[in-house]
């Protein structure tokens, strides 16, 4: 996926992102960084057709986003909000199978076959015919990422998909996301944690105020003076035994422009 | 379907049938099963005449309303992901009701008359309601349609220069056999349109957002069903009149009993509000033989207690947030 000198600002507002130009490479996980307001959100919607750029094109399989009827861009990309509601209870099993329906009429009916593999891949094959308003968050979340699976998507993006999740289902979600990359799954996310962001990805995509600051791997850009500046706070990379490079914000020093510098 | 819901089916079976031969057999006269059978072979008796031109047509028209209001509330209760919405409680009957009436007085020449107008007053209730922020908030919509009907009552006793409110006009004396073919004409073609489409109610269970990422057109789903269930609504109100709380109680009831799953929960929600309506009406015209009770007043004496209950207790679904 593709980005080209894409803008878009909501109405009324000065916030946006402004003349967005970079790759989401094939079957490798990205992450977008950047502080609050830096526009990350925003184009995890721009990815998913949520809006429509004002300005330039965004490329799925050469082809622009606008060009792929409803049906056809639910079977390339698929999404996993930060927030999923659910009105009514279902089953896990009925959740999974709507991530079928890009494939089949409006009306089928999915048979049950056809998502035992999603639901295996997030382990909830024994949760299957389980109401979800019975599960814990974290399982939650997992039908709503077996859902996105059931699409067969070549894209899978992710808001914030750890936010709510405990340390223990953090890094389970993130091992999943770099297996299913190394499937040939092109997963782009939006992640807080800076760390999680350098240790799981392999691509990263810097933002602030709505302009890329910098696309590169996780090497190229643990940079404490570029990450000080995307942050607009003083940060230092320190080396953790067994664990390497960690990046810490400085405590009790204000952002000045000598110290981001 | 699960076998627990397997049971509910078959309750509602047993209850409908046994429901229907009293309501054929109880009425101002007994009319046992011997002497049933006997006045079969006799078109021009008295039992006969009683029980295939006053009887018959009044079991008809009540089993397809029932049906009918329960499977729009149903319907009401999926597009507007609020358990509590009915096509009475949202004004769209009241207003199906006034516009009866206002045609009654303006245009008596105008054929299907009661249909079209009652079809007419309650696309405008469902325009007023879906405009403006009214969905937004499922209280909101609540108290709107609470106002809408409000406001349709006051107008139609208005028009009616002060008589009894509709409601308790709502009756199903004296449906004749012309009006319950027309209703069950109606009605079937509505509610197999409706089991058609119960998945679609699944989908609605879903945020917007979220339908769109897996390609399903969401205006066309919610309004195609919105449409449906105030033709169910109005095609009652056409025929007999505002009956309230039906799309209330059954609905929640077979959601408890047979869960969910609209492609399980329609079809018992028709079942079930056919054999609730016939249960009432038939109890109405027996209980205080001359006089009657009308179905209305008994479904509102029996609803209202059971909105109150469902809200004051709290159970039922009320969504969830993953995040």
């Amino acid at each position: 996926m593709e980005l080209q000198r894409v803008s878009y600002r909501y109405p009324g507002q000065t916030t946006g992102v402004a003349a967005l130009t970079g790759l989401f490479p094939a079957g490798k996980v990205t992450t977008i960084i950047g502080p609050n307001g830096a526009g990350k959100s925003t184009v995890l919607k721009l990815l998913s057709r949520q809006l429509t750029p004002q300005q330039g094109t965004i490329l799925l399989d050469h082809r622009s986003l606008g060009q792929f009827a409803a049906k056809q861009l639910a079977q390339r990309l698929a999404v996993v909000s930060q927030r999923h509601e659910l009105y009514d209870d279902m089953t896990v099993a009925a959740v999974v199978k709507l991530g079928r329906l890009p494939y089949h009429g409006l009306l089928a009916t999915v048979p049950d076959d056809e998502v035992a593999t999603y639901l295996a891949q997030t382990q909830l094959t024994d949760l299957a015919a389980e109401h979800l308003q019975n599960l814990s968050g974290g399982q939650q979340q997992r039908v709503w990422l077996a859902m996105a699976l059931a699409q067969e998507p070549q894209v899978l993006l992710l808001d914030e998909p750890t936010t709510y999740l405990d340390v223990h289902y953090q890094q389970a979600l993130m091992q999943q996301l770099r297996r299913l990359a190394a499937a040939g799954l092109t997963v782009v996310q939006v992640l807080h944690d800076i760390n999680q962001a350098f240790a799981v990805s392999d691509w990263l995509w810097l933002l602030r105020d709505g302009q890329l600051v910098a696309t590169g791997t996780p090497d190229q850009l643990r940079q404490a003076d570029l990450l000080a500046r995307t942050f607009q706070t003083p940060i230092e990379i320190v080396d953790v035994p067994r664990l390497g490079p960690y990046i810490v914000q400085v405590p009790g020093e204000e952002a000045t422009p000598d110290n981001l510098s | 379907m699960s076998k627990h819901a397997g049971w509910w089916y078959a309750g509602v079976l047993v209850l409908l049938v046994g429901t229907l031969a009293v309501a054929v057999m109880a009425g101002t006269t007994w009319i046992g099963p011997s002497r049933l059978l006997a006045t079969l072979g006799h078109p021009a008796s008295r039992d006969f005449v009683t029980v295939v031109n006053l009887r018959l047509p009044r079991i008809i028209a009540s089993l397809i309303c029932g049906g009918s209001l329960a499977v729009a509330g149903a319907l009401f209760q999926a597009v507007f992901r609020n358990p509590i919405a009915d096509p009475s409680i949202l004004g769209v009957s009241s207003a199906a009701d006034f516009f009866k009436l206002g045609g009654a007085l303006l245009l008596p020449w105008l054929p299907g008359r009661n249909w079209v107008l009652a079809l007419l007053g309650g696309l405008v209730a469902l325009a007023i309601l879906t405009s403006g922020k009214a969905l937004g908030n499922p209280y909101r919509l609540i108290i709107v349609g609470v106002a809408l009907d409000a406001t349709f009552v006051g107008l139609s006793r208005l028009v009616s220069s002060g008589q009894a409110a509709q409601v308790m006009a709502s009756t199903f004396n004296g449906v004749t056999w012309p009006d319950a073919l027309i209703l069950l004409i109606l009605g079937a073609l509505g509610l197999l349109v409706a089991l058609l489409l119960a998945p679609w109610a699944n989908y609605l269970k879903l945020a917007d957002v979220a339908l769109q990422t897996i390609g399903i057109p969401v205006s066309v789903i919610r309004w195609s069903l919105l449409l449906l269930a105030t033709y169910l609504a109005v095609s009652v109100t056409a025929i007999v009149g505002t009956i309230p709380f039906m799309g209330i109680v059954i609905p929640n009831l077979a959601r408890r009993v047979v869960g969910h799953d609209y492609q399980t929960l329609l079809p018992f929600a028709m079942l079930a509000g056919a054999w609730l309506m016939l249960a009432a009406d038939t109890l109405g015209r027996t209980v205080m033989v001359p006089s009657e009770i009308s179905a209305a007043t008994l479904m509102a004496v029996i609803g209202g207690p059971f909105v109150i209950i469902l809200l004051q207790r709290g159970r039922g679904f009320h969504g969830i947030t993953t995040g």
